[in-house]
């Protein structure tokens, strides 16, 4: 079987399509991938400024800045693992992505959690149903952009595991939106924490794992597609 | 009896290829390295690389789409399709990045995509693999190779798929377990496993052709 090449207008007919769909090289893609993903960041940045300065909102400095910088490095891994490919066009390993598709919401609320041990005061709950509420609606608000951005970079790139792909691209976007949102609010609670910080991240976690079959992986064109 | 060296195309997990050199083949396959070669040179915008990428890995996509379709047309089609998922990529393609595991798990996928569209049709109704256009009156060793080919595919058929996907990415398409288990999305132990028992059912199904190992004994 191995022994029979392909037909000989095969090759004619692959590099015709190819030549009749132009694709820009690589430092075109590279320059558009940066613009949306600039692009991607610019929503919470917009959302953050719309909020207002970041501030302490009456927690300790010393824990808001702590659970920042923690969050900003759970985002920075995630986005690692889930999102870049390293050096191989098939992306990392399954198990990387499983980690950050699973664990992302888990290492939020650990460090949260350590920051509220660090900072007893903290973990007053006074924050009522309409707080979780809105924290909920703007996390979900900013992780958008990066969602969008991550999905455009990432699109139809991924032949062996699309919806842990999108799960961990899920992943990854929500911990942005959850630090960017950490940045505003003014409670502190394991609950509140909960439920308007993470609560977020494992939608987009589920949003991603939905749509990765359809957006992140690969699909052929009708087959046949072009006259013989 | 079919001896494991003279074994024509139809059994290529029973040849030994040189290392570095791309298996399952015999149409000229080009060492691997150089298809990645001519996709960083494609990637970089060098357009005539992309005839090169296509002489590399075109016929090694086929005969491993050829082998899961019986189909020439299906198996074209699908090699097509994953040529220019290849060529779309262009823009993105990593530096250094191995260009066969991607290519089959690309061809892979579109060829489970197609599979689950309901377009599958393995055998023809002889169950005879689609020959094509007939190129000739068959030798014998060729009809031979053709029997036992079809006794291997009903003990292939009859594994678990996961095993008999990891047998024939390194037996027949001469993948190694690192790319196999690139294109199957799991861990290298995990591919070893699997190929590992798919030849062991193998060889006990077909020991009178692949010999038993008490026969190497004294």
């Amino acid at each position: 079987m191995s022994a029979t090449p392909p037909s000989a207008d095969l090759r004619s007919r692959v590099l015709a399509a190819a030549s009749a769909e132009p694709v820009p090289p690589r430092a075109v893609g590279t320059r558009r991938r940066t613009i949306a993903l600039v692009g991607g960041f610019m929503v919470p940045v917009a959302v953050s400024l719309y909020l207002g300065w970041p501030g302490s909102g009456g927690r300790p400095v010393a824990y808001v800045t702590t659970l920042a910088v923690a969050w900003l490095a759970v985002g920075l891994a995630a986005t690692w693992g889930g999102v870049s490919r390293g050096q191989s066009m098939l992306g990392r390993s399954a198990a990387v992505r499983l980690v950050v598709a699973t664990l992302t919401p888990v290492a939020l609320l650990a460090t949260s959690l350590v920051a509220a041990a660090a900072w007893p005061q903290t973990l007053r709950d006074d924050a009522t149903m309409g707080s979780h509420l809105i924290c909920v609606v703007f996390t979900l608000l900013c992780a958008l952009g990066p969602l969008v951005a991550f999905a455009v970079v990432r699109r139809g790139s991924d032949p062996v595991a699309p919806r842990l792909t999108g799960a961990a691209i899920g992943a990854a976007s929500g911990a942005w939106g959850a630090l960017a949102i950490e940045l505003h609010c003014g409670h502190a609670s394991p609950s509140h924490i909960v439920l308007g910080h993470l609560l977020p991240v494992v939608m987009f976690t589920l949003v991603g794992l939905l749509i990765g079959d359809r957006v992140l992986a690969v699909h052929g064109g009708s087959e046949r597609s072009d006259p013989r | 009896m079919l001896a494991a060296a003279d074994a024509p195309t139809a059994l290529p997990f029973l040849r030994v290829a040189p290392r570095g050199i791309a298996r399952g083949t015999s149409v000229g396959v080009p060492p691997r390295a150089e298809a990645d070669v001519a996709m960083e040179r494609y990637a970089e915008g060098d357009d005539s690389s992309f005839a090169l990428v296509y002489d590399a890995l075109a016929p090694r996509l086929y005969g491993y789409l050829l082998r899961q379709t019986r189909q020439q047309a299906r198996a074209e089609d699908l090699v097509q399709q994953t040529m220019l998922n290849i060529h779309r990529a262009r823009a993105r393609f990593i530096p250094g990045a191995e260009v066969t595991p991607w290519a089959f798990a690309i061809a892979r996928r579109l060829l489970v995509d197609s599979m689950r569209r309901g377009k599958r049709e393995m055998l023809s109704d002889d169950g005879e693999i689609d020959p094509g256009p007939d190129k000739g009156p068959m030798a014998d060793e060729v009809a031979q190779a053709r029997e036992l080919a079809t006794r291997v595919e009903r003990v292939l058929a009859k594994l678990p798929a996961s095993q008999r996907a990891a047998f024939e990415l390194i037996k027949n398409e001469g993948l190694s377990v690192a790319e196999a288990a690139q294109v199957l999305g799991t861990t290298v132990a995990a591919v070893k496993l699997r190929a590992h028992r798919a030849y062991e059912a193998l060889r006990g199904a077909l020991g009178d052709v692949l010999g038993t190992p008490e026969e190497g004994k004294p």
